[in-house]
């Protein structure tokens, strides 16, 4: 039946709008990247961009790929789901982290065992590879200044607690909060400090430190400023902090694309000490220096271009 | 470096993040329209219901985005995807206006034309597919337009819950302190908002039947 | 759409002591007694509120009656299925009521197409009907509502309630939105068509020139009762008020024209 003018007129406005929808969805729906191109992301404070930026120029060096960064997302949650969607191919995790943010799991506190448990469910839930440590543990790290580790020659925790009566503690908020913060670690070790721990934003626990209004201080093992300036890092050698390996997380489809990755990836395992990372996390947050920059200079240093 | 240069150096980043946020509105509108033209007839239909689904529908919108999308990240297998959590509140808040709009116009059609087409022997259903809703396309349509230009524009804020898309760009150029990398999100989303708006009212004009 | 007549053959609408009231107890219409016999054109002639819609929209179910019954062709309008009983009465409203998003061909062509005639038969039929509304078919069946003045308007309208070819057609103030010109074209016009299609039909006015010209007989309706059914002669004699009124109107003009 013939239609008139208004009639046909509807009917071809509609099929329009529906054509360009179906389109703009399937078109959308099967984004792919760029055949000899591979996502790397990272999450949203400076060591994570460094370790991101390590992982792109070495991957660079060692294959013919084109690495495309998607640094600063805003956290682990983000990165999983960008993971997730494969927006990301891959990016560095702490195994406590993943552990307990994203696989749910309690918290343990040996690290060959948080890494079995990790890499294991990553492959069976997510089918990521997790890869061997990059070399360092950012976990908590109960520093001093260094003349006073010199002085009472103590190097560990469990040294600490006969002088821990004449100290006064400086916490950030969360450590003083968390179960695995403050009160175990008191217990553990018991310590008993001279007044209540001081509650201090965590950007001034250093200086304060170094001022002398508190004697210890709990702060990030790779925090730059534990190198640049005299401090020592007391060690846990009871294992009470939860271990936080930083481990490459990779999509298991992109190692079947590019199997070369893998090897790539695989130089730089137990590369970087927490000296090392320290050193690092200094120059680009204290001396403000470009991040591609000091990562290609570790990269030289290292013999790995 | 210009914000010209570093655009056209990251344009395949740009168009991946562009299409990504496509595909969040496309898919979001998909579902509104097929849940809310069919509620804003039931409205029209039974007036009685204006009041529970309208004011649902005002309620999920009244929730700041953020707060909506914060919500829904703990349900069950909502939660596991951050596309699904985003998709599921950019629905919401995009339902009311066509609910709204729907119940309008085909409340709107002319009397003596719904008394004509009764009298005439014309079935309910015949009613609605051939005179109501016919004649209520182009108030739809506006309805939908709205939705749309809004789900854009929240689009950019479920990148803060990781569903990706342009919002993504923003986020980052913020913690980053980078304000091209912010630019390189903002400028085609608003583009896109603009866009799709243009475009649905040059529709919206074409279906308006003429009085 | 067939039904087999029972009852009286000649009767074909019947309103058995009918009576519509709202739902908030507002009684419209009450204890109508009256029938309408086949080919004659029943005029229902009232005031606004008189109740002569309502009554009419008995007919084609649009109301069901709240007490008494309305039989149509011998059957109560609650045993006819209602979709099927509507398509087989025309029915013309006064504002019109045409699709503005259809055609002048689609909207008179609507019954049959709901009925699924063969395209050729619509096509022929539209054109068939336009021509016995006085509308030239190739210039009107492609226009819109909207490019239509009211008198062509109410053409299209009476030929769309004619298209299935009802036996019985249903008129609410039909011509009332016309310039009174075109009115008095139209209702001529009309009467050629109702001496040729022999239909039954209902027509409300409250024009009681239209009712004289038109009707068979006139039905007087009065706050929702019957006062009265007249041969259109015998009406200005009747003594109804509305009558009287008329008849000095008439009077009043001729007064007129002699003193001009």
């Amino acid at each position: 039946m013939k239609s008139s003018h208004g009639r046909s007129r509807q009917q071809t406005a509609f099929a329009v709008c529906a054509a360009v929808l179906v389109l703009l969805v399937s078109l959308a729906g099967c984004v792919e990247h760029r055949a000899d191109t591979i996502v790397i992301g990272s999450k949203n404070f400076p060591e994570q961009a460094l370790l991101g930026e390590i992982l792109a120029q070495h991957i660079e060096a060692r294959t013919h790929l084109r690495v495309e960064r998607r640094f600063y997302l805003a956290g682990s949650y983000i990165c999983q789901q960008a993971m997730l969607a494969g927006r990301i191919d891959a990016y560095v995790e702490y195994t406590g982290t993943a552990l307990t943010a994203i696989l749910k799991d309690p918290i343990e506190s040996d690290p060959a065992g948080v890494f079995a448990k990790v890499q294991s469910e990553y492959k069976q839930r997510f089918h990521f590879d997790v890869l061997p440590s990059l070399g360092f543990n950012n976990t908590f790290a109960i520093v001093i200044r260094g003349e006073d580790a010199r002085n009472l020659h103590i190097s560990k925790l469990s040294e600490a607690a006969p002088y821990a009566r004449n100290w006064r503690a400086g916490f950030g908020y969360e450590f003083m909060e968390r179960p695995d913060g403050y009160p175990g670690l008191a217990r553990v070790y018991g310590l008993q400090f001279a007044s209540t721990p001081r509650i201090l934003d965590l950007g001034l626990l250093y200086r304060a430190l170094l001022e002398k209004q508190v004697d210890l201080v709990a702060g990030n093992s790779t925090d730059g400023l534990i190198a640049a300036r005299d401090l020592a890092i007391l060690a846990d050698d009871k294992h009470y902090f939860p271990p936080y390996e930083a481990v490459p997380i990779v999509r298991e489809d992109t190692f079947a694309r590019h199997p070369e990755v893998r090897g790539a990836i695989a130089e730089l395992a137990g590369r970087i000490s927490d000296a090392e990372m320290q050193k690092m996390n200094y120059a680009v947050a204290g001396e403000d220096r470009d991040t591609a920059e000091v990562a290609r200079e570790f990269l030289h240093a290292q013999g790995l271009e | 470096m210009n914000t010209l240069s570093f655009f056209s150096q990251h344009s395949g980043e740009i168009l991946q993040g562009t299409l990504e946020h496509i595909w969040l509105v496309a898919s979001t509108m998909a579902l509104a329209v097929a849940i809310g033209v069919p509620l804003g007839i039931v409205v029209a239909r039974h007036p009685w219901l204006s009041k529970p689904i309208l004011g649902s529908a005002n309620m999920a919108e009244t929730i700041p985005s953020l707060a909506l999308l914060g919500f829904l990240l703990p349900a069950p297998w909502l939660g596991d995807r951050a596309d699904r959590v985003a998709i599921t509140a950019l629905t919401l808040y995009a339902l009311l206006p066509i609910i709204r709009n729907t119940a309008a116009g085909i409340t709107g059609v002319d009397p003596a034309v719904r008394e004509a087409a009764r009298g005439m022997g014309m079935t309910p259903r015949q009613i609605l597919f051939q005179v109501e809703l016919p004649l209520s396309l182009s108030t739809v349509l506006a309805g939908i337009r709205v939705a749309t230009v809004l789900t854009i524009g929240v689009a950019t804020i479920a990148a803060a819950v990781g569903a990706g898309g342009l919002g993504e760009f923003i986020f980052r150029g913020l913690a980053m302190v980078n304000n091209r990398l912010i630019l390189a999100g903002a400028i085609p989303a608003a583009a896109l908002a603009l866009l799709a708006d243009f475009i649905l009212s040059v529709l919206e004009r074409r279906l308006r039947p003429a009085r | 759409m067939t039904n087999p007549s029972a009852g009286a053959p000649e009767a074909i609408i019947e309103f058995r002591d009918a009576g519509y009231r709202l739902a908030d107890g507002q009684e419209l219409l009450r204890g109508l007694n009256l029938t309408v016999r086949r080919s004659e054109t029943l005029v229902l002639l009232g005031r606004s509120g008189a109740g002569k819609t309502t009554a009419m929209k008995l007919i084609n179910r649009l109301h069901e009656p709240t007490a008494g019954q309305v039989l149509i062709e011998g059957r109560s309008t609650l045993d006819w299925d209602p979709i099927a009983l509507r398509r087989h009465i025309g029915y013309v409203i006064q504002e019109t009521g045409l699709f503005p998003h259809y055609t002048v061909e689609q909207n008179i062509s609507l019954v049959p197409r709901l009925e699924n005639w063969p395209p050729g038969r619509i096509r022929a039929r539209a054109q068939e009907l336009l021509a016995l509304v006085g509308l030239d078919a190739a210039q009107f069946l492609p226009r819109y509502p909207h490019e239509l003045s009211g008198g062509q308007r109410q053409r299209v309208g009476v030929a769309r309630a004619l298209a299935a070819d009802p036996p019985i057609l249903l008129m609410d103030e039909p011509f009332g939105a016309l310039d009174p010109l075109t009115r008095v074209e139209i209702r001529r016009e009309f009467l050629a068509l109702q001496q040729r299609l022999q239909k039954t039909i209902v027509i409300v006015t409250h024009d009681t020139s239209e009712a004289l010209l038109l009707g068979t007989r006139i039905g007087l309706m009065e706050s929702g009762e019957l006062k009265g059914l007249y041969a259109p002669k015998d009406f200005l004699r009747s003594g109804e008020p509305i009558a009287t009124a008329y008849a000095q109107q008439i009077r009043d003009l001729e007064q007129f024209e002699r003193g001009l």
